[in-house]
């Protein structure tokens, strides 16, 4: 390879989407990194002229892994439109539905999208390769079937709360439309009991709370059991404490809100320091991405392609920003943000290690609420309250998906949405540069990244970026 | 016409390739799970027991059909519906009989090797291969709001469809456009049936299409090496014969005028019809009120919430989705609910009118392949 190459990288396969990195590689090493969503829908644009509620039905489809957070960002912000808040137990289904599918996709990411790369031939001549290959070659390994089969179990409790997965419709401004009985509840816990047995079994080999106990990073060093221990010893064999390092800053929009406050807390924490979040704040910015008009706040954002894909843009993904900063989203920042001590320490390091981990601590934290939210729902308490909705205003709702902080923001004018606006985790985590040249925390995470002679499409850049867990049908929509 | 095991017997000339049963005890599946399989998959096509042994006879003397699954402007849920099948027996037997010879999404090669490998299927299997085509290509700017591979995907498409003996489109957006062709459709999305015209296009629509009905149709494809009967909208007449409202378990109510007035009363506790909250059970064919979802756990009625019709053709652009199907104010006794449906159907599409002409086009299809036989004697 000669020291100066440009490296075209995509289709990336087991990412949701479609995505495309141009790479500038110097000495065998990422020299500067661009990342294209090639997808575009115009969600935002379908939405405008619809009736509000429509959005319920509409937004989820922007993605097939997400699509209940889409449905509850959507559902709040009718809600905050309408100036209502949902009857407290029909918001702990809709919290229940969106905890798992948050779960189910972390699930999905490690087994299928994530863990297969270390089973390629490349890494033949490593010690672990051969209990890699066993476990998670793509699409047979034996972690995988296991895996598939524990997610689909968990996915009944949205089967029975929604009426099916992906795309529910149960989940509305007031609450949501199916009252569990105490039968169903029998049944929610003995599948969420299911789901339990297989992490413990398999995911950590051990009891839950005992790796809720780790606080440092020697402790979940030191980790052995299940195929947390196959990562982590991967992990130490190929450094991966210190490959994709991000900037350090981190952003959350506090998930799972109830009366007492989020689940996990709402803020932003920079170099170890953390604040609360402005959301009047952000910006998109269109400088490098095919789309006309101004940078804005999204309640005054509008997108409008730009069909010449003029040459200085380089993707139709907007640039979000925060007080002019870019901010990395996801599991990681959520744990980081609530405070939990591994997680802050992870957050410190923040690497590819330290994302994978914090959706494994994440996993194992969700779990424990999901089996005490469940407890706490009244089968005899209204499920829904009656929202309607005025004809003019504007809503917002601001959720945690899986990969991080998910937000709407809805102008209605003579009962007919004028303006939708969706900034999903992708978008942040995948935003093109701005107009000061800073790229986005993935194209900064990945300068540096090693490529070695022969590689079209490094294997270090992968495990880069499948860290993120990109979701690009959504980044765009 | 939909038959099409003559341009597959010109395939296996150029492929060695094994039978769906080597294939099947290569992936560790016992003997014993193998005919375990065949009664389910007889039962899930409504055939008879009588079947079970030929499909098993099929299954070991044929060789295994190659899939290669592409991915256009989509969201994934069909994949994600697909791998989420009730029966793991059938989707493990699926997936191992298919093997998805190429697919973007769960897939283990990237970049240049994943295009090598789809390079690679295509021209070993030519004419041969089934091709799977989830989500659908814009047109608008040359194709350039969905690019793979450096490439606009409809050029991947007619690329893959041109030596594919046949296609299916999975879910609404292959089928039909979904939301993503909703008003003002701003890519132009395009179903798939508008882009390839000569090739058998089977339409499995639904968003998703329930996992049940992906592997139902793919195994009876495989077993039977044709396409199954289709209605005149082009779906498999086997799983989109039904109309929701008639097998709903809701229909009692709405016989009865017990009727769900809003969200939170007292009627929507009771679990009364939710056709006065939207529903579109009275238009729509689809067997979610049979086969029901994630595992067969329930369906969107069953959650409270009514059918958005997502089966049918334009079921996007029908004004609200929580707007009544027809502004009909007498109903409420059994004489006058189909006629509700009905005029109901005339709002919203052509699904009825489709049903009617199933039965002329299944015997249509009958006699063209009687003629055909005849042809080949």
């Amino acid at each position: 390879m000669t020291d100066n190459t440009t490296l075209l990288v995509g289709p990336f396969n087991r990412v949701e989407g479609d995505l495309e990195l141009r790479l500038d590689v110097q000495d065998g090493r990422v020299a500067a990194a661009y990342a294209n969503s090639p997808l575009f829908r115009g969600f935002e644009r379908i939405m405008e002229g619809k009736a509000p509620m429509d959005a319920l039905t509409i937004v989820p489809r922007i993605c097939g892994i997400c699509s209940i957070s889409q449905s509850m960002a959507a559902a709040m912000a009718l809600a905050d439109f309408a100036g209502k808040t949902p009857s407290p137990d029909g918001a702990k289904v809709a919290q229940l539905l969106h905890m798992v599918e948050n779960v189910s996709d972390h699930l999905m990411h490690f087994n299928l999208f994530f863990m297969p790369d270390f089973a390629r031939p490349v890494y033949a001549d490593r010690p672990w390769h051969g209990r890699a290959v066993d476990r998670f070659t793509a699409a047979k390994g034996s972690a995988l079937k296991r895996a598939t089969e524990a997610r689909a179990g968990l996915l009944h409790i949205v089967g029975l709360l929604g009426g099916k997965w992906p795309h529910t419709l149960a989940i509305q401004p007031g609450g949501v439309t199916r009252a569990p009985s105490a039968r169903d509840k029998v049944r929610l816990s003995a599948d969420l009991a299911a789901f339990r047995s297989y992490l413990e079994e398999v995911m950590f080999g051990a009891p839950l709370e005992r790796f809720l106990e780790l606080e440092t990073l020697d402790q979940v060093s030191g980790w052995e059991t299940g195929d947390v221990a196959l990562f982590l010893s991967i992990a130490q064999d190929l450094s991966l404490e210190g490959s994709g390092l991000g900037s350090g800053r981190y952003l959350s929009f506090g998930a799972y809100p109830s009366p007492n406050g989020p689940v996990f807390e709402r803020g932003t924490l920079v170099e170890g320091a953390s604040g609360p979040l402005h959301p009047e704040q952000i910006v998109e910015e269109i400088s490098h991405s095919w789309m006309l008009g101004e940078a804005a706040h999204p309640s005054n954002g509008m997108t409008r392609p730009d069909e010449e894909m003029r040459d200085e843009a380089y993707s139709w993904c907007k640039a979000p920003r925060l007080a002019g900063l870019t901010y990395e989203t996801g599991a990681l920042a959520r744990q980081a943000i609530d405070g939990h001590p591994l997680a802050t320490a992870l957050a410190r390091e923040g690497s590819v290690r330290a994302r994978v981990l914090g959706r494994v601590l994440e996993l194992a934290r969700t779990q424990v609420e999901m089996e005490r939210l469940l407890a706490s729902i009244d089968p005899r308490a209204p499920f829904m309250r009656h929202v309607k909705l005025p004809s003019d205003g504007e809503g917002v709702g601001l959720v945690e998906a899986a990969r991080g902080a998910l937000g709407h923001w809805m102008r209605v004018e003579g009962g007919r949405v004028t303006s939708y606006q969706i900034i999903a985790p992708t978008t942040w985590n995948f935003s093109p540069r701005d107009e000061r040249g800073v790229p986005g925390p993935v194209e900064a995470a990945l300068v540096g990244a090693p490529v070695r002679a022969g590689e079209d499409t490094p294997i270090s850049v992968q495990h880069i970026v499948r860290s993120f867990d990109p979701c690009m049908v959504c980044t765009v929509h | 016409m939909t038959d099409f095991s003559e341009t597959s017997t010109a395939g296996q000339a150029t492929a060695q390739i094994e039978t769906f049963y080597d294939v099947m005890r290569r992936q560790g599946i016992t003997r014993r799970s193998f005919m375990k399989y065949c009664s389910l998959t007889a039962a899930a096509l409504g055939l008879s027991p009588a079947f079970v042994p030929k499909i098993a006879h099929a299954m070991e003397t044929k060789p295994r059909t190659p899939v290669i699954w592409v991915h256009g402007l989509e969201c994934t849920c069909c994949s994600e519906s697909f791998i989420r099948s009730a029966h793991p027996l059938a989707k493990d037997v699926v997936l191992s009989m298919i093997s998805l010879d190429y697919d973007d999404t769960l897939m283990a090669a990237a970049g240049h090797q994943a295009e090598a490998a789809l390079e690679e299927t295509i021209e070993k299997y030519k004419g041969n291969y089934i091709l799977a085509v989830e989500g659908n290509p814009p047109l608008n700017e040359d194709g350039m709001y969905c690019i793979i591979g450096g490439k606009p995907f409809v050029d991947q498409l007619t690329h893959a469809a041109k030596h594919a003996k046949a296609i299916i489109s999975w879910g609404a957006c292959a089928s039909y456009g979904c939301v993503q062709a909703a008003k003002p459709n701003p890519t132009r999305a395009t179903p798939v049936h508008k882009v390839i015209t000569d090739k058998p296009i089977i339409k499995v629509p639904g968003c998703p299409p329930i996992a049940e009905v992906m592997t139902g149709v793919i195994t009876y494809m495989l077993t039977f090496d044709r396409l199954p009967t289709l209605d005149r909208q082009g779906r498999p007449a086997m799983f989109y014969s039904q109309r929701i409202h008639d097998k709903c378990y809701r229909r009692p109510h709405f016989d009865a005028g017990q009727f769900v007035e809003t969200w939170d009363d007292e009627n929507a506790r009771k679990g009364y019809c939710l056709y006065k909250m939207g529903c579109k059970g009275p238009t729509t064919y689809n067997a979610c009120s049979t086969v029901r979802w994630n595992e067969g756990v329930s369906f969107p009625i069953q959650s409270g919430h009514g059918c958005i019709g997502c089966s049918e053709d334009g079921f996007w652009d029908q004004g609200s989705f929580y707007d009544r199907v027809t502004d009909l104010t007498q109903f409420g006794v059994e004489a006058n609910a189909d006629m509700v449906g009905l005029a109901a159907a005339g709002v919203v599409g052509a699904g009825v009118a489709a049903h009617a002409a199933v039965s002329a086009l299944k015997t249509a299809q009958r006699k063209v392949q009687d003629s055909k036989k005849k042809e080949e004697a």
